[in-house]
């Protein structure tokens, strides 16, 4: 019974966001609850974390506020659910959630079975490799012949033994089941390497250095040598909120490339550039097309900041986890974070 | 109706039961692509009027996904001017008509891009006998340029931004903006660096030749090309989607069409996953297992198609650049098939 009603509903909002100008259906329950509810992890240092006066924050959250501010013109209207990777589907499925920021890897089979679809890349994700600085090691490509730990019968081991094959190099694996016995292990000297994936590194790197060692210690080398894409999920259904949930990261993207910062975007409404004045809305025309006020992207960058301030500010080399931009660099830069025009 | 409707929808959520469009598809036993209407090593039909080029290799994909077949595919040449009232009112099921993906487009139409198969972006093709090097040079020139699209914007904005003046030429039809080109009308002919590539690569009437001709070094815009499908049938948008990152993870996994009934014997279990020897993605698609294979087998993978259809071996000589993938310093990047 309630499959169906809820089936009905997913099929009426279905035929309305084909080919018309109508909010869909979470557009619409949004704006009457004047609040986006984000589902977001349940704690990941960097990516969304509740602080102590339980105000949630990091590279996660700030697409949850920048939706907002594009919906509302502020950036605090959201109501955050925090969710384990086992409650996630089932909570933007059910409509418990309008949508997911919850560091989850973009697949194949979360794009298509599932009735959800991602929207764009928040972070580029993958394994890499921590050192500790006495190696006197900079890059992945230098570390031929190393002592590697590393945990066993996982697509981890594979890919370090593919990505040593294809650059010439050996290594020693030291193959260890439980996480805490291989950060144990690489701690203590046992390995030259501890390979996992980058986030995971940051925050073994943040948070369980035994002193007197410090993070400053240790650092996580620039490659990435698989893909753990992350980004934001909706739910089918409703065409219009996913392209506001799209492009507000977009946005994020495009206001770095442009170098409108959260500091300088008054400044920035002066400016002749065209496709700065058609970003900020000074030349109306891409909040029509998308439903929102004009001025969304101002509203994005001035409370939010642009991509390159959030990367900065959580995961980024001045915060806890000290992350490389790496592969998360603009396209300009060399990364593979590129905005479609926003025109 | 309303019924009819919801039943499909609880139903696609599941991945079993087709969306309108792929029903249609399936009931007409061919995929309708719409084209531009001819861009030598994009999309253009040869002399026994098959269609080749990169972006006619998307449509080919999208078959061999759907049908098992790469040629059940029927080709619509459309103008830029036709192409998205052509896809919203379903004359066509998808386009690859090298359009631009940006958030008008995106947003307002109805319609959703699914990906990105060539990064691409304008500059500027002039005669060498203009003497001029760079675009910053072009104050006052008079410039061939075709209507209603975002090259006409980009046009405007980078003459205005650099404080230089220009004379449109407004043609429609790309065969009469090049002819006017070629025939002085005009001094610079400006699209994205693609499609001036294929223009002098095939164009130029004699006596001249591709070396008469010089494209400008600026590119002035970000023109990310990729395929459109209306809104309404996520399971279709989903296999254009996935034909296009498969033939790009075909690339990165070293699985090629002359290697690729060998590498169904590999013990890598990402390759046996793509290669549906491990069944699941298929199943997840709502297409045969060996979707991967048959697209890989009939059209190659995206590296192979880049070559044979615009890199340096094909008569437009274009260099992968922006279109590497990501582990060789491009922007190719699939998300995981699994």
């Amino acid at each position: 019974m309630t499959k169906i009603a809820l089936a009905a509903a997913i099929g009426l909002a279905t035929m309305l966001a084909s080919g018309s100008a109508l909010a869909g259906k979470d557009l619409d329950a949004i704006k009457a609850r004047g609040a986006v509810i984000c589902g977001v992890p349940t704690g990941i240092a960097g990516f969304a974390v509740a602080d102590s006066q339980g105000k949630w924050v990091g590279l996660d959250v700030d697409v949850c506020r920048a939706v907002s501010a594009a919906i509302f013109g502020e950036s605090d209207k959201v109501k955050y659910v925090p969710l384990t990777s086992q409650q996630r589907f089932t909570a933007l499925q059910s409509g418990e959630v309008d949508l997911l920021s919850n560091n989850t890897t973009i697949t194949l089979q979360r794009d298509t079975a599932l009735g959800l679809d991602f929207t764009a890349i928040t972070y580029y994700d993958g394994q890499g490799f921590m050192v500790n600085k006495k190696l006197g090691v900079k890059s992945a490509k230098e570390l031929n012949g190393a002592t590697v730990c590393v945990a066993p019968g996982t697509t981890t081991e594979l890919n370090l033994a593919d990505y040593f094959r294809a650059n010439k190099m050996s290594f020693k694996p030291v193959v260890i089941e439980k996480v805490e016995e291989i950060r144990a292990a690489f701690f203590s000297g046992r390995c030259d390497v501890y390979t996992t994936d980058v986030s995971s590194l940051a925050a073994t790197r943040a948070a369980n250095v035994p002193p007197p060692a410090t993070p400053e210690d240790f650092v996580v080398l620039p490659e990435i040598i698989s893909k753990e894409p992350l980004g934001p999920m909706v739910r089918h259904g409703d065409n219009q909120f996913a392209d506001i949930v799209r492009w507000a990261q977009y946005a994020m993207m495009e206001a770095e490339e442009y170098g409108i910062t959260s500091k300088n975007v008054d400044e920035m409404l002066k400016s002749e550039n065209p496709t700065i004045k058609r970003i900020l809305g000074v030349t109306p025309g891409m909040g029509k097309a998308l439903g929102v006020d004009e001025k969304w992207v101002y509203n994005i960058v001035k409370q939010v900041g642009n991509y390159g301030e959030s990367y900065d500010k959580h995961v980024g080399p001045n915060s806890l986890l000290k992350i490389d931009r790496g592969v998360n660099k603009l396209w300009t830069q060399g990364g593979l974070q590129y905005a479609p025009p926003i025109r | 109706m309303a019924a009819a409707t919801a039943l499909a929808a609880l139903t696609l959520a599941h991945g079993a039961a087709a969306g309108p469009v792929l029903d249609a598809v399936k009931a007409r036993g061919a995929l309708a692509c719409g084209t531009g209407t001819g861009t030598a090593g994009y999309m253009l039909a040869d002399s026994t009027g098959k269609w080749k080029g990169l972006s006619v290799d998307v449509c080919r994909a999208v078959a061999a996904a759907i049908f098992g077949d790469a040629d059940k595919v029927k080709y619509q040449p459309l103008t830029s001017q036709q192409r998205f009232t052509a896809l919203q009112s379903s004359e066509v099921d998808m386009l690859v008509g090298n359009a631009t993906w940006t958030l008008t487009r995106d947003s307002a139409l109805g319609l959703d891009f699914v990906g990105v198969y060539y990064y691409d972006g304008q500059s500027f093709l002039v005669p060498k006998k203009l003497g001029v090097k760079s675009a910053k040079e072009l104050n006052g020139a008079t410039i061939c340029v075709a209507p209603g699209t975002t090259t006409e914007l980009n046009l405007a904005d980078y003459f205005r931004a650099n404080k230089m003046t220009f004379k449109p030429v407004v043609i429609e039809k790309v065969d009469e903006i090049r002819a006017a080109f070629f025939a002085g009308r005009c001094d610079v002919y400006t699209t994205d660096a693609s499609s001036l590539a294929a223009t002098r690569a095939a164009n130029v009437p004699p006596p001249r030749t591709f070396d008469d001709f010089l494209i400008l070094p600026e590119i002035i815009s970000k023109e990310p090309l990729g395929p459109v499908v209306r809104h309404g049938d996520n399971q279709f948008a989903d296999i254009v989607r996935w034909s296009l990152y498969a033939m790009v993870e075909a690339e990165e996994y070293g699985i090629t069409s002359a290697n690729v009934d060998e590498m169904l014997k590999s013990e890598n279990p990402t390759i046996k996953r793509i290669l549906g020897v491990t069944p699941g993605m298929g199943k997840a698609l709502g297409v045969d297992e060996k979707w991967v294979y048959n697209i890989v087998k009939q059209v190659g993978n995206y590296g192979e198609s880049f070559e044979r259809n615009v890199g340096l071996g094909s008569p437009l000589k274009i260099e992968r650049g922006l279109n590497r993938l990501w582990t060789k310093g491009g922007l190719q990047y699939a998300p995981p098939i699994r």
